[in-house]
């Protein structure tokens, strides 16, 4: 549904904000895209949701491209752009009416698709409010339903959960894995697990380069559990630490303010396992454990790995396979 | 043109719903009854009043507080046009909707004339008040609001484009009514310069002149001409303008 062929962007300097990126949305999919901010992941969907023109590349929407057919193209397509920027003065009904309009919906229909969109986007008990009155969960979930109103096949969501609190975090989530049984989804974002709840596949981006495409099970392996942190009972930090450090699993044992933690050996296969006898051997000597936790990669850490590992050429590879 | 009318109602509607558009006209009709106000003080004590220097003619073509309120009041009706939609994030929206960038200019530019007509709407009334006084010459009437709104038309072309170049709504206004203003009081050259090129150019572009024209019923062609280029060529580079964002 969306091609995106060796697509660069840059703002007239020499530096790309985009840079020689090329993926595939087929039909159905939920995909995420991730990186840290600043990599360019609103640039990129601004240009597939043609806003921006590329420098160099193209962009096909389910087979139009969007420079020779751009009204074609943007039919398809329901584009939230980044903090869903509304009309204050309108209403949220008259707004979504005035998009389903300027989206071409045709006048019969336009009551029905807006009070669908409304009611997906959970925004139905607000739709005689002004929209400068809403709050920023409301704003954006409108934004969201000015997406959906004219039902079209192909949604691009920028940060859809930039600014919201841990409910509405939730609520948007399970709203996009709702909407991906009906639409192909593109959904940026530089949460790492927000992309596990939410997508399929995941398309990652850092410092305008694309370093890695795949299943969202390869990205959950690169997040899985280094090491553990624990917490013992007051004094007995230092027994814990000899106890843990002759574990065949542990790499090294650090000794922090409150709490030690210990690394894995990185040819260790199964983290749980090792977990497990740790605890073991801590409770079976009598050391007071207190608190157990997995130490997960942070995106950060992932990021890191990602960008030396693509020069490596090694997750280039992984990223072809994924594509073809 | 696909998404020409949803473009023009939204803005009417932010443009009354909002009270721009409700002070700019209160404005307008306060200075507008002043002037008319006078001409009738002076009409009504002068001896002589011949047929084609009445009131109506007054009113349109020789008075200076007929343009002055629209050095202001055009850039104020289309200052907001693009600046807010960009200063606010909306025109991503609105650029991303399967809609021609004329369709939105347009769109804009007409919303913004008919605000303008409906500002000069309710001075309709001053020639039903004169009506009662004396006969009307209803060419002149509908000939000095053709100049109206051909004059209207070009300066809020001017401001349309203005609004297009910043997101500042301030920087919009001021930059329009610099222009506007430069042209009129280029106009002013025709009374100035001695006779040659300067002051034929000045006599081409001066609204006063055309309006004084038009206030006696005489309609040029070369000011037609003149108008309609004062129109489409902002309106036209607004719309590259507008296209050129996207390879910003």
């Amino acid at each position: 549904m969306i091609q995106v062929e060796r697509l660069s962007k840059t703002y007239g300097g020499p530096r790309f904000a985009v840079r020689d990126i090329s993926f595939r949305v087929g039909r159905g999919e939920v995909v995420g895209f991730l990186g840290p901010n600043g990599a360019g992941k609103s640039t990129t969907l601004r240009i597939i949701a043609g806003f921006l023109g590329a420098t160099a590349g193209k962009v096909r929407i389910d087979g139009h491209d969007i420079l020779d057919e751009p009204l074609k193209a943007r039919e398809k397509i329901g584009y939230m752009p980044e903090a869903a920027p509304l009309y204050p003065e309108m209403r949220v009904s008259e707004y979504l009416t005035y998009r389903a309009e300027l989206k071409g919906v045709r006048r019969s229909d336009r009551k029905a698709f807006v009070a669908r969109a409304m009611e997906q986007a959970r925004v139905a008990d607000v739709q005689t409010k002004l929209i400068g009155q809403l709050s920023k969960g409301y704003r954006q979930r409108v934004g969201l339903a000015d997406a959906l109103v004219s039902r079209p096949p192909i949604l691009i969501l920028d940060e859809p959960t930039a600014g919201l609190d841990p409910n509405q975090i939730r609520d948007v989530r399970a709203l996009v894995r709702e909407l991906g049984r009906e639409h192909t989804i593109l959904v940026s974002t530089h949460i790492l697990p927000e992309v596990e709840a939410m997508c399929d596949r995941a398309v990652v981006i850092a410092k305008g380069t694309l370093v890695a495409q795949g299943a969202i099970e390869e990205l959950r392996e690169m997040r899985r559990s280094r090491g553990i942190r624990i917490r013992v009972a007051e004094g007995r930090s230092e027994r814990a630490a000899a106890l843990l450090r002759d574990l065949a699993a542990v790499e090294k044992v650090e000794a922090a303010a409150d709490a030690l933690h210990v690394s894995w050996k990185t040819t260790l296969d199964d983290v749980d396992a090792a977990a497990e006898r740790a605890a073991e051997a801590l409770v079976s000597a009598g050391i007071g454990l207190r608190e157990l936790a997995p130490v997960k990669a942070s995106l950060e850490e992932v990021f890191a790995e990602l960008t030396t590992a693509s020069e490596a050429n090694v997750v280039a590879d992984a990223a072809e396979g994924a594509a073809a | 043109m696909k998404g020409f009318f949803p473009v023009y109602k939204r803005e009417l509607f932010s443009l009354f719903v909002t009270p721009t558009a409700w002070a700019l006209i209160v404005v307008f009709l306060v200075i507008q009854g002043f002037h008319f106000y006078g001409l009738l003080l002076h009409f009504a004590t002068s001896v002589e009043v011949t047929v084609d220097r009445g009131p109506v003619q007054a009113f349109f073509g020789e008075s200076i507080i007929f343009y002055l309120p629209l050095v202001l009041l055009c850039p104020g009706i289309t200052m907001r046009l693009f600046a807010e939609e960009r200063r606010s994030g909306t025109i991503e929206s609105l650029m991303t909707a399967p809609v021609t960038t004329t369709a939105i200019v347009l769109g804009k530019y007409f919303a913004a004339l008919t605000t303008y007509a409906a500002m000069w709407a309710p001075t309709l009334l001053y020639v039903v008040v004169l009506r009662k006084s004396g006969a009307i010459d209803w060419q002149v009437v509908g000939t000095s609001y053709l100049g109206v709104m051909l004059i209207g038309g070009g300066y809020l072309a001017i401001g349309t484009l203005m609004s297009a170049m910043t997101q500042s709504q301030l920087v919009a206004i001021v930059l329009s009514a610099l222009i506007i203003l430069g042209l009129f009081v280029l106009g002013i050259g025709e009374f100035v310069f001695e006779p040659g090129i300067l002051r034929d150019v000045s006599a081409h572009v001066s609204v006063w002149g055309q309006m004084s024209e038009f206030a006696k019923g005489i309609v040029d062609l070369r000011r037609l001409v003149f108008d309609g280029s004062l129109i489409a060529v902002p309106l036209y580079i607004t719309v590259r303008a507008v296209d050129a964002w996207r390879w910003g």
